[in-house]
Order: C-alpha cells, then sequence, then structure tokens
C-alpha cells in the first residue's frame, strides 16, 4: 500500500491532482458565497459582513451571527444577504430584525430612549465619581491644617520647639 | 471611651443619611423588574400591536395554509419543536382548544421551528393527537419574521391580522385564556 502511494508520478499522484483540482474548485465556488437564487458580489459579501456583525445571534451568548454556527444564525445571515442584494441599506435591515426580535438583537444599541442610559450612565458616574472624590480630597486636606489644638500640643514639645528655632537659624534646611 | 466620641461627632444630613440606602433600594428594584421581564410570560414581544407577517407553508401532510387563507378570523399561532420539553406541557392545551374551534371562528395553528427530524415531529402530533396543522419552517423565514428565538413562543392575531398578544415560556390555561381575551375570544 505504501509504495502505491509513493508514485507521486503514476496513477495515484494523477488522481490525487484530480482530487486537489476538485477541492480547490469547490472551495472557490463556496467564496460566491450564493443565496438562494441571487449570488453576492465581493462588496456586498462584504457589506453583509459588516451588518451581520451588528446582529446578535438570538440563541448565543452575545455572538454576532457571522459567528455563530446555530441554525438560526446562518439562516438570519442568509435572509440578511438577500436583503443586501435587493438593495436594502444597512438602516434599513438592522431595523427589519430590531423590529421582530427587539433592540436586543442588535450589538451596537441605538442611542435613544431608554437606551440612552447605557451611554449617559457611564459618564453621569463620573461625574458624580469625580465631584464626591473632589470634595474628600478637599475634606482631607482641609483636615491636614493645623487646629489650635494641634498648635497648643506643638507648644509644650521641646524637641519640636528647638527644631523649629534650628530651622528659623538656617542650621537646619 | 468610644461612645464619649461619638456622641459628640456632627449630626449627619438627612440627605447624606437616606441617599446611600435610596440608591441600593432603587437597583434592588431595577434587578427585580429586570428578573420578572425575563421570566418569560406575557411581557408583549416587540410585534404586539403591529400586523402579523404573511406566511405561506407547507403541512406535514402535504398541504398549504396561509395567513391570507385564514383572514377574518382570530388565529393561534403556536411554534413548537419537538425536542422542546415545555411544548409537551402546552400541547394538550391547545388540543383542547383547538377542539373548539370552528370554520368561520378560531383558528389554531402551529409551526415546527429549527426541527429537523420529521419523524419526531409527526410522533409528537400522534402523541398529542394535534388535530390542528403542523407548519414547516424549513429556512426559518416565518420564524425570523415572528421573531421567534426559542420555542415555546405563542402569538395571539385578531380578526384584522394585527398582534395583539404574545406568550412564552409555555401556556397555562390562564396565559392562554388572557391571550385569547386580547382577540375576542372567550375560553
Amino acid at each position: 500500500m505504501d509504495r502505491k502511494w509513493e508514485m507521486g508520478g503514476g496513477r495515484w499522484g494523477r488522481l490525487l491532482a484530480l482530487l486537489l483540482a476538485l477541492v480547490c474548485t469547490f472551495s472557490l465556488a463556496q467564496t460566491g458565497e450564493p443565496t438562494h437564487g441571487a449570488t453576492l458580489t465581493a462588496t456586498q459579501e462584504a457589506q453583509a459582513q459588516a451588518i451581520g456583525r451588528t446582529i446578535r445571534c438570538p440563541v448565543c451568548q452575545g455572538l454576532p451571527i457571522t459567528e455563530s454556527p446555530s441554525d438560526l444564525s446562518q439562516q438570519m445571515l442568509r435572509e440578511l444577504r438577500e436583503q443586501v442584494v435587493a438593495g436594502q441599506t444597512p438602516g434599513q435591515i438592522t431595523s427589519y430584525f430590531a423590529a421582530r426580535y427587539g433592540d436586543t438583537v442588535l450589538l451596537d444599541p441605538p442611542r435613544r430612549g431608554v437606551n440612552l442610559l447605557l451611554w449617559l450612565g457611564p459618564l453621569a458616574a463620573l461625574l458624580l465619581g469625580g465631584w464626591w472624590l473632589l470634595g474628600y480630597l478637599k475634606r482631607a486636606k482641609g483636615a491636614v491644617v493645623p487646629t489650635e489644638e494641634a498648635e497648643e500640643l506643638d507648644e509644650g514639645d521641646d524637641y519640636l520647639a528647638q527644631v523649629k528655632a534650628q530651622v528659623a537659624q538656617g542650621k537646619l534646611s | 471611651m468610644t461612645t464619649q466620641s461619638t456622641s459628640k461627632s456632627a449630626p449627619v444630613s438627612p440627605l447624606k443619611r437616606f441617599l446611600p440606602p435610596l440608591i441600593a433600594a432603587a437597583l434592588v428594584a431595577a434587578l427585580g423588574v429586570g428578573l420578572l421581564r425575563g421570566n418569560g410570560g406575557q411581557v408583549g414581544g416587540p410585534l404586539v400591536d403591529k400586523a402579523a407577517p404573511a406566511f405561506t407553508l407547507q403541512t406535514l401532510d402535504g398541504g398549504t395554509v396561509s395567513l391570507a387563507s385564514l383572514k377574518g378570523r382570530p388565529v393561534v399561532l403556536n411554534f413548537w419543536a419537538s425536542w422542546c420539553i415545555p411544548c409537551r406541557d402546552e400541547a394538550p392545551i391547545l388540543r383542547g382548544l383547538s377542539e373548539k374551534q370552528s370554520a368561520n371562528g378560531l383558528a389554531v395553528v402551529g409551526v415546527v421551528f429549527s426541527d429537523k427530524n420529521l419523524t419526531a415531529v409527526r410522533k409528537f402530533t400522534q402523541d398529542y393527537a394535534l388535530a390542528y396543522p403542523s407548519l414547516l419552517d424549513p429556512k426559518l423565514d416565518t420564524s425570523i419574521a415572528y421573531g421567534v428565538s426559542g420555542v415555546p413562543e405563542t402569538f395571539f392575531i385578531d380578526k384584522e391580522g394585527m398582534v395583539r398578544g404574545y406568550d412564552q415560556g409555555g401556556l397555562t390555561p390562564e396565559r392562554l385564556t388572557a391571550g385569547l381575551g386580547k382577540i375576542g375570544v372567550v375560553y
């Protein structure tokens, strides 16, 4: 058996070349991504993929339909391709799926309605957090200012008085 | 003594005192609403109060049923699959309902969702003696048009062809009665 497979230039070689040619032809045919009755150009396919990446697979966890192997996603992608071929705009196509599955099917939710909370929430949290942090820092800064009590305590500290005196005379820097 | 030091501390303003518990309560309420809404039932799907998408599909027996052919009749459109466990619980309820349907009255229609095992589909209809038509949707066109992502899902369509009610997760007699009420059917 092994000897026969080594005969690259013989009958097996020709058969292998034929099989490779068939596989290549099949692969090339697949890149055309035929939809039922329509074939997409490279530009249309790129557009379909770009739109598909914004549509969430309804039966997966956060996967776009372009990456999901599920039957439903594959059929949604087929339908999406048909709509691209039919000349629908990306907005029309995403609206079509959102009207049926709700805005949750969109991986890039529209900035309107309750969805605005998604976009404005973090900004509001940042502003509120910043405001609180500034207030806290101001309070903390105020806390280290010597109070009268602290000054009174300092007065009773001979060593501190000695250091202060030496600093004033320039002996310490 | 710590008790002395706390008693000397400045009084906390009502805003500072009540704001954190209020924020916590609001978050818990939001989570509760989210949990209850995600628990299935009649939550009102995106298609409610919109025109029911048209369809023409083949039945298991080789016949054809279209939504247009049911015009003028209230329709209960149920998406199911033989592998779906809750569908088994609601099948007897739907069979009971279909026994009440008449030529010009309520129509009960099933659509098989993402189920390529036709033997299992036929067995399911036989096991539960489903007398209403079960339509095949091999390319999932109709399922996608109705925004179906899992089964069971049921749409209540009125005589004018508008979706008025929606249920997911399995019908109970109470939820069926509520859905039928939205399309003017007393059951």
